[in-house]
């Protein structure tokens, strides 16, 4: 018995099941057949797999119609006998492949205790009459009668076997077998396709299952005709959670390939047989999801679950759903089912390593532009040292002029207000955070990165002009790591400078949009320009060509950049200097 | 060599871009009853400039077009005895021997004390020329 599931729901599946069925047939071959269990039978998996050798076992419980079959037996039975005997002979005990064989909607829970009147197709049933009063009436301790019959659901030319069981206790149990035969193994035969074909899903290795959700046909029938729509359905289901319930405890797998066996921790496919509910153990809402998706008749379905397996193991399975179409069987669901868990995990510590990789490279950054971090700081100090000592002055004289006080002390709240902002600004540099997704105005990011520079620029006296476009659309990013990547561009270009070259130096930073409606941020120099040997390498990790560089700053702006769905290249512009372009996505309207 | 103008108040002219500075600065020399005018960049008190029209000039070095050795440079090119007084965040010997060698009053780094910014301006406008100045390092 597998763990996890009610005992309810798993009391008729896998070995409880099997048990049953070896109660209800004790010698499942026919009196006068050496061994407990027919050879066919035998060899066919009892797993509740996939069953394709074509073979269905019966028991049926005639002791109410014993009279009649006495009566018939002596000749004098009444004219509507054979009713009689239908209505009163009914199923004990039935293999679950009936559905899969004869393709009846209703399942095995269906058939048994039911009357053979109420299922056993039309076009047999006066054969299995006579038969079963043969076999009852016949003492002989082989009774067995083989008879070929009409063909029924996927069963082109089947044999009938039928006998009484010998067992004094069991006096009033017929057991029936059908079984396909001759099985044709002919390539060309569509029942040998199909067996092969079955046999083919069975041994997959994507994990399978079919899932009949039968019981919610009339359910969305009767919310259409409610006239609740696609898009109130999930509100619906929100208000009605027990519909929800519903359909997870109705609705079953009815079958499963050794692929999925395996995958959620079950001996056998049979294991796997019953409720869908235990998919939706820890993800609750997506049942919702799915039942919200077949409502608005999707063909396909796909989410992550996370589940926890028959054998306890909690694993993030990439759930897909194949909805029938109209004019197929409308009950049939194809699941298959992917464990993506050690994906998902190492795609996570991708994700963690890189924000630690980023952050480092801002840190490196900042650890470069300390000096004038520290200069900048000064400024706004500078001012708050001098205005204080000047108010002190004042507030020394007989007659202070609190009006001037009053004003330098204003303004030493500003420089207070001003050296705070800076830091402010430094700090959510220095900050380790997941990458946000957020509107972004590029011109803006822009004149912060210039904030950020302001010294370095100013410090070596190189001219730097910008030109804003007026009007560019919002891109979706993270701020911080905008403004790292633009930074260390514009560091770069700054330190690729060198003052002896005799030449000004000059650096031009755009913003605009390229010709595909993309954002672009272009910045150029009148530096010396990449080395073209150096153009493909240059955004390799550990590429540099300064002594004290580490050579991760491109590479990681490239993967930030990428990261946003962008591109940054670098160039060397016709007139000398180096031009490096990011592009970037812009946020479509509405 | 210059002495006092007492026909005249001194002017001293304050050269730097950060306004804060700038006006600190000024405020300082206005509680002492100096007149003072700031100028957010060298070219806009180069325009300004006129034999004895200032008496003393408090300039940064770093800032965005003319820097403060230039103008020390310029001022030099124009024949001007205008005293200068460097004051500056940056605390390396070469910036501090560079505006010096360029013939400044004093090399002062930023935050600088009230008296000592004081006493240079006051040893300025008295025409007293110390050579070689003040270390950077108060």
């Amino acid at each position: 018995m597998c763990a996890g599931r009610s005992a309810e729901a798993w009391s008729r599946a896998g070995s409880t099941r099997n048990a049953d069925m070896g109660e209800a047939f004790p010698s499942i071959a026919p009196p006068g057949r050496s061994g407990e269990t027919m050879p066919e039978a035998a060899a066919a998996p009892r797993d509740g797999g996939l069953h394709y050798h074509d073979e269905m076992r019966w028991a049926l419980d005639i002791s109410r119609v014993r009279p009649i079959i006495d009566s018939v037996a002596r000749g004098e039975a009444s004219p509507d006998w054979m009713h009689a005997i239908l209505s009163g002979t009914h199923a004990a005990e039935v293999a679950d492949d009936v559905e899969n064989l004869l393709r009846w909607p209703a399942g095995r829970d269906h058939v048994l205790g039911q009357p053979l009147s109420a299922f056993w197709p039309p076009g047999s049933r006066d054969v299995l009459t006579e038969l079963i009063v043969a076999v009852a009436s016949d003492n002989a301790a082989s009774n067995t009668r083989v008879r070929r019959i009409a063909p029924e659901g996927r069963l082109q030319d089947p044999v009938l076997t039928i006998w009484r069981s010998v067992e004094p206790r069991r006096g009033d149990l017929v057991f029936l077998t059908i079984t396909d035969a001759p099985k044709s193994e002919r390539p060309g035969s569509s029942r040998g396709s199909e067996a092969r074909y079955l046999d083919l899903i069975h041994h997959a290795q994507t994990a399978m299952l079919q899932v009949d959700a039968s019981c919610m046909s009339p359910i969305y029938d009767k919310l259409q005709s409610e006239g609740i729509s696609e898009l109130g359905l999930n509100q619906y289901l929100n208000d009605h959670p027990e519909l929800v319930e519903l359909a997870d405890g109705e609705v079953r797998v009815v079958q499963a390939n050794l692929s999925a066996a395996r995958l959620l921790g079950c001996a056998t496919p049979a294991e796997v047989i019953g409720p869908v509910a235990f998919m939706f153990t820890v993800s609750h809402d997506s049942q919702q999801r799915i039942i919200v998706a077949r409502f608005a008749g999707k063909r396909h379905y796909s989410e992550v679950v996370k589940l926890v397996t028959f054998d306890g193991r909690v694993r993030d399975v990439r759930l897909s759903i194949t909805f029938p179409a109209p004019r197929e069987n409308v009950d049939v669901h194809l699941a298959t089912l992917e464990d993506v868990t050690d994906r998902l995990r190492t795609e996570a510590q991708l994700r963690q390593l890189q924000t630690d990789l980023t952050h480092a490279a801002r840190i490196s950054t900042l650890g470069e532009l300390a000096t004038s971090i520290a200069h900048e700081v000064n400024q706004p100090l500078s001012a708050i040292v001098t205005n204080a000592e000047t108010s002190l002055r004042w507030m020394a004289r007989e007659d202070p002029n609190l009006a001037k006080v009053t004003q330098l002390t204003t303004r030493i709240a500003q420089s207070a207000r001003h050296a705070s902002d800076i830091v402010r600004r430094i700090r959510a540099m220095t900050t380790r955070h997941p990458p946000e997704r957020v509107p972004l105005d590029l011109n803006e990011v822009v004149d912060e990165t210039l904030l950020f520079l302001g010294y370095e620029i100013a410090s070596r006296s190189i001219d730097l002009s910008v030109l804003h476009a007026r009007e560019i659309p919002r891109v979706l990013g993270d701020r911080v790591q905008l403004q790292q990547v633009f930074v260390n561009l514009v560091l770069n270009a700054l330190q690729a400078m060198t003052p002896d070259s005799g030449r000004k130096g000059r650096i031009f930073l755009q913003t605009g949009m390229d010709g595909e409606g993309r954002v672009v941020f272009s910045i150029r120099d009148n530096g010396p320009g990449i080395p073209n040997e150096n153009l493909d390498l240059i955004f390799d990790s550990f590429f540099t060509t300064k002594d004290d560089g580490m050579g991760i700053g491109l590479a990681i702006c490239q993967s930030i950049i990428a990261a946003h769905g962008g591109t940054l290249t670098a160039s060397n512009d016709l007139g000398g200097g180096a031009i490096f372009q990011v592009t970037l996505p812009a946020i479509a309207p509405g | 060599m210059r002495g006092l103008r007492l026909s005249n108040p001194p002017v001293i002219a304050i050269v730097d871009d950060d306004e804060a500075v700038r006006e600190a600065l000024c405020d300082l020399l206005q509680v002492e009853s100096l007149p003072c005018r700031g100028f957010d960049s060298a070219a806009a008190f180069l325009k300004d400039y006129a034999p004895d029209r200032f008496n003393c000039l408090v300039t940064d070095i770093r800032m965005p077009g003319i820097d403060g050795f230039e103008l020390q440079q310029q001022l030099r090119a124009l024949r001007s005895n205008l005293p200068v007084i460097v004051i500056t965040s940056a605390t390396d010997e070469g910036s501090y021997a560079r505006a010096m060698d360029a013939g400044a009053l004093a090399c002062l780094t930023k935050p600088v004390a009230d008296e000592v910014f004081l006493g240079h301006v006051r040893r300025a406008l008295s025409g007293s020329v110390v050579t070689g100045g003040e270390h950077p390092k108060r």
